[in-house]
């Protein structure tokens, strides 16, 4: 199990140190998230409706939206020069290659999640302040879910002659209940709302994410077979 | 069984399926008495429960077969996965095209993003993503167990949409028959959904087993043209 671990760690490792030296993806999704905020800025007119209120929603579609962009690039440097054939050659198992993958991909986009909810809240004046902690574990959530459901996803698009192109139409449909449960459960505590009050939403939102990630470790193997 | 054997079970099946069809149609228009409140439009509900289950159950079995196929590797799985999904979008679709027009006069709109309705439409997606991954392989393989994974995923998510449906707030009719202390539905809207649920579910079959035998018959086809001319 200790083997298990460190082999996971080793691809963890090495994709994080890959992203921190290149700062490709981050730099991108980081970008696009503030980007975002901007330009919801002025698609929303402040005198019928609130920011405040629809913030919540916009936050959580920023995060898929920049989330694509980076997940959906997982394997594709690795691709370009057939460097993936090396690491699934390698004596490690298919699902600690996909637990590394989602660990290193959780790190880049709970990142910029943070980074989303902390620009979303100056640029929309939200009151985060009393239920922030909880606010960071339902964004945790929501991002391992997001994250164990696209990077499977991403290796399967990368298999394919559309490529990227094809990753929202396959991951989009099922995301619906991480957009529920995550914007339900942000939204009424940003309007200072009990935690009790959401903790349901919250449980979902966890079952959600446990879901994905035990289904991808068991499927990825078969997308990455040959 | 030999594929003439499948044609044989597949134009029964469809034949009894259609036979009942007039009968449910007979049922649903001149037998079945109109409901209170809804009035005739209501009757267009033995129509799309019933599709919406049968596109339900197509979900289910592409899944299994899709699950059973990477476990196995038998060709003949694969294809029945095919098969349930190809017939599982044209019953989405039927949900699809019946719930708006019921909509419309029940609640004075198309769509209004009920949950099942969007639940049904998801899974209408989650078929397109099915097909759209199987043809974008340059391997045929491959495309075999990418639209695996994408039938089974979908078939795990499903229960979180259906949740995720309940929680949020809903227009559509509660269930009618499905409860805990037993069906309310009116004995003779009962029984015409009863036999809704019969007829499409034996089409569904007898539509599934045609597709199934087309497809053993592509495949010997294929192995013929591959074989050299002797």
């Amino acid at each position: 199990m200790s083997g298990y671990f460190r082999q996971v760690c080793a691809i963890v490792k090495k994709d994080v140190l890959l992203e921190v030296r290149s700062r490709d993806r981050i730099t991108a999704m980081g970008s696009f998230a503030v980007l975002a905020g901007v330009l919801f800025n002025f698609s929303i007119d402040t005198t019928t409706t609130r920011p405040q209120d629809v913030a919540a929603g916009l936050i959580w579609m920023t995060l898929i939206f920049g989330g694509l962009l980076g997940v959906g690039r997982t394997f594709h440097l690795e691709a370009q020069d057939g460097a993936f054939q090396g690491v699934l050659t390698s004596p490690v198992p298919k699902d600690a290659i996909f637990l590394a993958k989602v660990i290193a991909n959780f790190a880049l986009l709970y990142a910029v999640s943070l980074l989303v909810l902390g620009v979303f809240a100056l640029f929309f004046a939200l009151d985060i302040g009393p239920n922030l902690a909880w606010i960071m574990v339902i964004l945790a959530l929501g991002s391992l879910g997001f994250v164990a459901l696209a990077t499977l996803f991403a290796a399967v698009s990368t298999g394919t002659t559309m490529g990227e192109t094809l990753l929202p139409v396959l991951v989009f449909p099922l995301l619906v209940p991480m957009v529920v449960f995550g914007v339900g459960s942000t939204g009424r505590l940003m309007s200072g709302r009990p935690f009790d009050e959401v903790e349901g939403n919250v449980r979902m939102l966890g079952a959600f994410a446990f879901a994905a990630v035990a289904a991808g470790a068991v499927l990825f193997r078969y997308v990455v077979e040959d | 069984m030999s594929t003439a054997g499948v044609r044989r079970g597949a134009t029964g099946l469809t034949l009894l399926g259609l036979a009942g069809l007039i009968g449910l149609f007979w049922m649903s228009f001149f037998w079945v008495s109109t409901e209170v409140n809804q009035g005739i439009v209501q009757r267009i509900f033995y129509v799309h429960v019933p599709a919406a289950w049968t596109s339900f159950l197509a979900i289910g079995i592409a899944a299994l077969c899709s699950g059973v196929y990477l476990w196995l590797r038998d060709e003949k799985l694969d294809r029945a996965a095919v098969c349930a999904a190809e017939g599982g979008l044209v019953f989405a679709t039927i949900v699809l095209l019946t719930g708006p027009l019921w909509g419309k006069i029940a609640w004075g709109t198309y769509w209004n993003w009920e949950p099942r309705l969007t639940l049904t439409l998801l899974l209408w997606f989650v078929f397109v993503g099915y097909f759209m991954v199987r043809n974008a392989t340059e391997d045929p393989e491959k495309g075999k167990r990418f639209a695996a994974v994408v039938a089974i995923v979908g078939a795990i998510d499903i229960p979180f949409i259906h949740l995720s449906v309940i929680w949020f707030r809903s227009l559509h009719p509660e269930p009618v028959v499905v409860k805990p202390d037993g069906p309310t539905l009116p004995g003779d809207m009962l029984a015409t959904l009863m036999v809704g649920l019969g007829v499409f579910t034996l089409l569904f079959f007898g539509l599934f087993l045609f597709r199934y035998a087309l497809e053993g018959l592509r495949s010997e086809a294929d192995l013929r043209a591959r074989r050299p001319a002797s």
